[in-house]
Formats: C-alpha cells, structure tokens, sequence
C-alpha cells in the first residue's frame, strides 16, 4: 500500500457549510459518506483556497500508456508538476499488470505502442471491464474517424491527437476528474442549463435530452454547451474549436457535429436542434 | 448501411456515379476536339505500315527485268542454234549434191510460166513441198530433204533456180479447245489470251506469218549469201523481208564439181519459231512472276494489317488505360503473344502497373508523411510546453513564443495534409440526402464574404430550389476550396465570382477570378494530389497543392468533374465543377 499522503479534506455541503473531511481511502476522498464532520464553519475565502490547494496537492494517479519515451516523460513531468501522482508505461502488459495491482484515477493512453499496432484498445477495453468509471483518454496521432469512432466505442472518455497542447490536455484531466468526483457526490450546488428538453450539468458535464442521459465525450458536450448557450446564434468552427479545447481542422468538426446529431437521434429521431448553417458554422434550434 | 429511399427507384449511389460519369463526358465539350486528332492519327499509323510494306515490294519489280534481259539471252542462244543448223542441213545438201557434174550440165528449161504463176499463188498455198523444178533430178533430191520450216534452194552459178524445196510459211497448230477444262483452267487460258498476251505484246513484238516473201521467182536475188556461197564459202545471212515484218536467216554452202564452184544450196528459214519460243517463254516467265508478286503482295497486306491491327489495338488499351489527366483508369492486361509486340505490350502493362503504384504512393503521401510527423511535433511540443512552465527570464520567453508558433504553422500543415486522406475515408462512407444546392451555395459565400474581409464576392444563383441528391457537407468544403483557392489568385480589389447553373443533365458551380493565368503544363494536373501552381511569394498559410484536389474528389463521388480554364480573354481562371443530377431527381 502507498502511504497515505492526504488525511484530510475540507466540503462545502449544500447549505454552505464548509466541511472537512478525512477520507477512508484517499481515492474516495469526496465521497459524502465517507466523510465525517470534524469543524464548523471556516471563512468562505480561506475554504475556497483551501479547497484549490488541496485540489492541487490531492494526489490523483493518472496512467500514461505511450510507446515514444520522450513524450512519455514530458507529459508525465507537466502532469506532476500539475500535482498529479504519474505512472508512466510503455507498452500493454506492463500497463495491465500495473492496473491489476492498483486501478489509476485517469489514463491517457496512446493507440500504437509500437508493434502492438492496436495495443491502445486492447488496454482500453481491458481497463474498461475493470472498472466502469475510470476515464480514459485516448492520446494518439492517428486522426482516422474510423479510429476515434473506435476509440470511442470502447468506452474512451475522449480521444484527442498527439496536435493538443499541455495547456488543454490539462484542462481536460481537469474537467474529467470534477466529472468523476462530481458524478460520485450528492446532488450539490447544482449548475444546470435547460434549453427545452436539453438539459446540461455544467459541474458534473452531462447532458440529459427529455430526462435521457445523453452520453457525451467531453469535446462533444463543451461543443452542445458552446452551441445551445445561445440558441439561435450561429457558432462558426474555430468558436467551437476553442469551447472545447481542441485544435482539429474543419472537417474533423463536422464528423464531431455528426456524432453529436447521431447520439442525440438515438434517443430521440427527430432531433434536428444542431443546424448547419453552411459557410458559417452551427446554429442551436430551440425544440 | 441503410439505403436511402431515392435509390430504391433503381438508381444505386454507385451505378449511377459511373454511368452519369460516362454521359457527362460524352456530353462535354472538351471532349469532342480531343477525340478528332486521335481518329486522324490512327488513319496515318494504318496506312503507314501496310504502305511501307508494299513500298518495299517495289523491290520484286526488278524479278521482271531480270526475265526479259534472260530472256534476250535465250534469242541469242536459239538464234545462233538456228543459224549453226540451217548451215548443217545446207551442208547436207550440198554434199549430196557435190561432183555429180551432170545435174548442173542441163540447162534450165525456160520456165516462164509456171514458176510466176506459181509465185503469184505461193504465199496463198501453204506448206507445198516441192516447186516446180528446174531440175528433176536435183528436185527429187531436195524432196528427200525437205523441212516444213524451212526452204532449200539450189541455184547454178547464173543464180538460176534449179529446184526449190519447202516453204517459209509455217502452219501454226490450231490451239486445242478446252472443252473439257474445268473453269479455273479456262478462266485462266481467258486471262492469258485476253489480258496477259496483249500486255506482252507490247514488250516483244509477236511473231507473224503474214509476211511478203520475195525469194519467189525463176532466180534468186543476189544476197550476201549467194554470192558468199558461189565464191566458194559457206555463208549464213540474215535479213529483213521486204516488208520488214519477219527476219529471214538463210545459210548458203557451194556445190563443189571438182574444183570449180557449180552451183549452191541456199537453206532459209524465218526466225518466227525463234521468237515463238522466246516470246511463250517470256510469257510463261512473267506469269510466274506475276502470280509470285500478287500472291505475294497480298499475303503481304495480310501480314501488315494484321500487325498493325494489333499495334493498334496496344495503342488503343494503352490510350484507354490512361485517362486525360493522365492517371491510370484500371488495369491494363498485357498480351500472351511471344513476338516483339507482345513484349511490348507486356513491358506497356509493368510501365502502367508501376505507374498506378507510383499515383498511389503519391496520393497515401501526405496521409502517411502527416502520421510520421504527428509524434515528433509531439515531442517537441510538450517539450516546449515542459519549458513554457518553468520559470524563465523573460527573454526566453519570446522564443518558446516562437517555437510554439512554429508548431502550431506546422500543425496546421499536418491538419491540411490529412484533410485530403481523411476526406479519402470518409467518402467511403458518406451518406446522401437531398438538399438545396442554391441554399448551401448562398450559405457558404455568405460566409467567405466575413471569413476574406479583403473579398468582394458576386453571387449568381437561380431563384427558387436547386434540389440536388449528395453530401452537403461535403458540397460546402468543394466550395470553401474553391473560393479559397480563387481567393488566393484573385487579383486585389476584383471581385470572385461564384455561379451556379443549372441544365438539363446538370449542375454547375464556376468560381470565377480575375488574376494570373493558368500555365499551359499545368492544365491537366492541377486536380492531383499534392500539385501546386503557387510561386513562393504568397504569404499566409501553407500550400500543399491539397484544396483543388479535395475538389476533385468530392466531385467525382458526385459523378462530377472538375475543369480548370483560363477566361476566354485570359485574364482570370475560371474553375468549375459539374454535378450531374441522378435520374430519379430531375
């Protein structure tokens, strides 16, 4: 067992109560019932960068699966310094055998490794029978949509090209950890945005569509929040591009735009909200 | 895969892709001017071999002249046997003849009547054996001697005739009638007599019977012969008749009494069983010669249209396994013959085979250079974000702003060259739905008149739908290439003109701008993968060559075309794409 490197938290419950908590087990650290009451109230200021810090140094294993070693390292160094707990493989069974001992928090994992040329979703679905949870992001320079469809499919929580930046690599690690924990705590403050039977959690980053769970990669879901934000408004490309933190080209948005149509279809066939305007970009029709 | 509900009325997506694409060619006007020169052409190759073949022939004319010069040779060699035999049998004669003193002793009965009235009838009775002599006796010998062919005189030294033998006229056998022939052999008897011996005629004059003989009175003219003979020598001459139309050979030996010369033996004959032979020779040669040259010559033709029959039919699967743009349209089948054709043709269907390779490996380039690439650009950008996070002097700083600017132009590159092999992919799967042309066309310009604020842009659109069945989505890009290539040339301050028409058969989109022509090399091969007509002086983004043939490529899985063609006043470019409308839609 590692040793525990974190033995307390603080919580804000949902009257405004700020709580700290001490975890039983350090991966369940916000989970409600794990937590127990031990302050009364604390400055709301001093919580809140309390709660940053201990953001930042909560110490979250995140998996990197990549044959290159020098991107390895370098994601690995930016991810640590980040505050991240890293653990860096280079190919699939060192990785597998890693996540039988100890499931990670998060795992980036590239598709070729090496001679394994579809090593990255042999681990993907591995990975996926272990846990339901865990995200995974696929991290590849294939671009194919036959490849991110694949990706995808087995469960991938994102599938972004070797183009992406630290920068926005980050801020989806971010953005899918607060969805994670967001998805295991109690209904907190919440944040919805409703456009008629869409309706977007904008803390825990789901999409529901008449009551219906839509399930959406994180691209996909900052790309309906920057659309429905505004109904109405067209939304050209490069808009969307920078809503959801990627940089692809045009035609790679179009296939996200289907994607997104053909989720929503699945749930409801006459779903026609997302509109191409052609020559500017999407426009969000109110239902 | 779902089918959508226009291709149920019995028009696949694919069956019609490929016959509209056969009709819009046909129907283009481009096409027709291209098909002119090559049927020119191809009369010039036919007539080429099979031409040079018979000029070759020409050769085996010299086979009839050699004939005739042998043939000349054959007179030469029949007359001097003529002449060598007319001086034996004249010798013969007058052997018989030699010291019987007596015979020449009588004197000739005057014989004034017979022999002219004799004369006058000579030419009319043909083959008369012995004259009237003017001697019994030596008559009697002369009769044992006789020839039908040819005429024996005997004279005394006044060149008196003392007998006279045989005849110069010779009776030709009748030509045997060939009743029974089959019709072969009496179509060719008819070819000979009607066509042939009249041609050869021309070249050696025919032996005639009908000739004036003058030898034919009580005594013989004096002619070199005679006189040669009755001097004593044994003489052979050869002369004309009086009308020139036979040549008459007489060989003239003495007759010995003791010493003395008594009298002669003329022997004369014409030279017409000479000629006979020579000429029925010379015919029978040339008929040799002339079936050897024709059956030659045809079999030649033959040979040489079958050649070039399969030279041709190499040129035309070589034309046809290539298209206008010079890529390779499917597979070329080299023949099994074993001769220098064949391997030609086989060499042809390598060429072709490596040439298709090589188009392949040209078109998967850019997908696979871009894929190569992604990991080190990988490498050094998060290398360079590592840094970006450290903290640096501030200096520093505007290098990782250039480095990562320099990234990010080289992602862009990447971006724009996995566009073509993306869109290569996704086509495969494209799904087709009607649409309204004019609508996406006003769409898309509406916006490149924000996106090139330096732009003006003219717009003509028919009013009302222009339904079309395709890929809008996949439309919009054609068209953003288009502009953006017509953008990128258009002279500064001159507005692009995007146009849409609509026909019969057809859609067409023209973007149309005012700037630097096309190059003439260029014209074909601006819709391939990774062409370029770009100088580098342009600035903004990078330029692989990709936009045009994105084009070609979402107007082909529309069973379109795309052309590229300087204005008529070469002032500009005009690029255009036609969309054939599928049945079912008009």
């Amino acid at each position: 067992m590692a040793p525990r490197r974190l033995d307390w938290a603080i919580f804000e419950k949902n009257d405004g109560e700020i709580m700290a908590a001490a975890p039983r087990r350090k991966r369940r650290v916000l989970r409600a019932a794990q937590v127990e009451p031990v302050r009364g109230r604390l400055h709301h200021a001093i919580v809140s960068r309390l709660f940053e810090t201990l953001f930042a140094l909560m110490s979250r294993r995140i998996t990197i699966v990549e044959d290159e070693p020098a991107i390895r390292e370098n994601y690995a160094d930016v991810l640590r310094k980040h505050g991240y707990e890293v653990a860096a493989y280079a190919n699939r069974a060192d990785a597998i055998a890693a996540f039988r001992l100890r499931l990670p928090d998060l795992a980036v994992v590239d598709i070729g490794l090496r001679d394994d040329i579809d090593g990255g979703f042999e681990l993907c679905r591995a990975l996926r029978a272990m846990s339901a949870s865990v995200p995974i992001i696929f991290l590849s320079a294939r671009d194919s949509d036959f490849d991110v469809v694949a990706g995808l499919r087995l469960g991938a929580d994102d599938y972004l090209t070797k183009d992406v930046s630290l920068p926005q690599l980050l801020a989806r690690i971010a953005a899918l950890f607060r969805r994670s924990d967001l998805l295991a705590a109690p209904q907190a403050s919440e944040e919805i945005l409703e456009r008629g039977p869409l309706a977007l959690d904008l803390k825990r980053l789901t999409a529901h569509w008449r009551g219906q769970r839509v399930d959406l990669t994180l691209t996909e879901f900052w790309m309906v929040h920057a659309l429905a934000r505004f109904p109405g408004h067209v939304k050209d490309r490069d808009g969307l591009m920078r809503e959801a933190e990627i940089v692809v080209d045009d035609s790679t948005i179009t296939s996200h735009v289907k994607r997104i149509r053909k989720k929503f279809a699945a749930l409801d066939a006459k779903f026609d909200c997302i509109e191409t305007v052609y020559g500017m970009g999407y426009r969000w029709n109110a239902a | 895969m779902s089918t959508p509900p226009q291709t149920m009325s019995g028009f696949g997506p694919a069956a019609a892709s490929s016959e509209l694409l056969v009709k819009t060619s046909a129907a283009d006007a481009n096409a027709a001017p291209a098909a002119e020169p090559r049927r020119k052409r191809r009369a010039r190759l036919a007539l080429g071999i099979r031409a040079q073949l018979l000029l070759v022939l020409t050769v085996f004319l010299a086979i009839p002249w050699l004939g005739y010069e042998y043939v000349k040779e054959l007179e030469r060699f029949l007359r001097d046997a003529q002449e060598a035999r007319l001086a034996g049998t004249a010798q013969a004669v007058a052997t018989a003849l030699h010291d019987r003193g007596p015979l020449f002793e009588v004197r000739p009965t005057p014989l004034d009547t017979l022999p002219t009235e004799r004369a006058g009838e000579s030419s009319a009775v043909v083959g008369a054996a012995v004259d009237t002599p003017g001697s019994p006796e030596i008559a009697q010998i002369l009769h044992g001697l006789s020839r039908t062919s040819a005429r024996i005189w005997v004279v005394d030294r006044d060149q008196h005739v003392l007998a006279r033998a045989g005849s110069l006229k010779r009776t030709l056998p009748e030509p045997p009638r060939a009743d029974d022939a089959s019709y072969v052999e009496r179509f060719l008897a008819w070819l000979d007599r009607e066509a042939l011996q009249p041609l050869y005629g021309r070249v050696l004059q025919p032996p005639t019977e009908d000739f004036s003989d003058e030898r034919t009175g009580r005594t013989v003219p004096s002619g070199r012969d005679v006189e040669g003979a009755l001097a004593g020598i044994l003489t052979v001459d050869r002369r004309p008749t009086a009308d020139g139309k036979a040549v008459i050979v007489a060989a003239a030996h003495p007759i010995w009494v003791g010493d003395e010369v008594k009298g002669a033996v003329i022997v004369e004959e014409t030279t017409n069983a000479v000629l006979a032979e020579r000429n029925r020779a010379f015919g029978r040669l040339f008929n040799i010669v002339l079936a050897a040259l024709l059956v030659g010559s045809v079999a030649l033709t033959l040979y040489a249209s079958w050649l070039s029959l399969r030279i041709r039919r190499l040129r035309d699967a070589a034309e046809a396994a290539i298209d206008a743009r010079g890529r390779v349209r499917g597979s070329f089948t080299g023949s099994a013959a074993r001769d220098e054709i064949g391997d030609l043709s086989r060499s042809f269907g390598s060429a072709l085979s490596r040439l298709t390779q090589y188009a392949s490996y040209q078109e998967a380039m850019a997908g696979r250079l871009s894929h190569e690439l992604r990991t080190p650009i990988a490498v050094v950008r998060s290398s360079v974000d590592n840094l970006a996070l450290q903290p640096l002097p501030d200096d520093a700083r505007v290098y990782i702003a250039r480095a990562q600017e320099g990234l990010t132009r080289l992602a862009s590159i990447i971006t724009r060259m996995t566009e073509a092999t993306r869109l290569e992919e996704s086509l495969a799967e494209a799904e087709r739905e009607r649409f309204d042309l004019a609508k996406v066309t006003v769409g898309c310009v509406e916006g490149y008149r924000a996106a090139y604020s330096g732009r003006t842009f003219e717009l003509r659109v028919p009013s009302g739908e222009a339904p079309f069945f395709g890929a809008p989505d996949l439309v919009a890009q054609m068209l953003d290439k288009l502009c953006e290539n017509a953008a990128e040339f258009a002279t500064p301050g001159t507005p692009i003109v995007v146009a849409l028409q609509q026909d019969e058969t057809r859609y067409r989109i023209a973007v149309t701008n005012l700037g630097p022509p096309l190059p003439d090399t260029m014209q074909g091969r601006l819709f391939d993968s990774m062409v370029s007509v770009r100088d580098r002086r342009t600035d903004g983004g990078p330029h692989l060559g990709l936009g045009l043939y994105i084009v070609r490529l979402i107007a082909e899985f529309h069973g379109g075309r795309a052309i590229a063609a300087n204005r008529d006043d070469g002032r500009g470019v005009t690029v255009s794409v036609t969309l054939p409308l599928v049945r079912a839609e008009r």
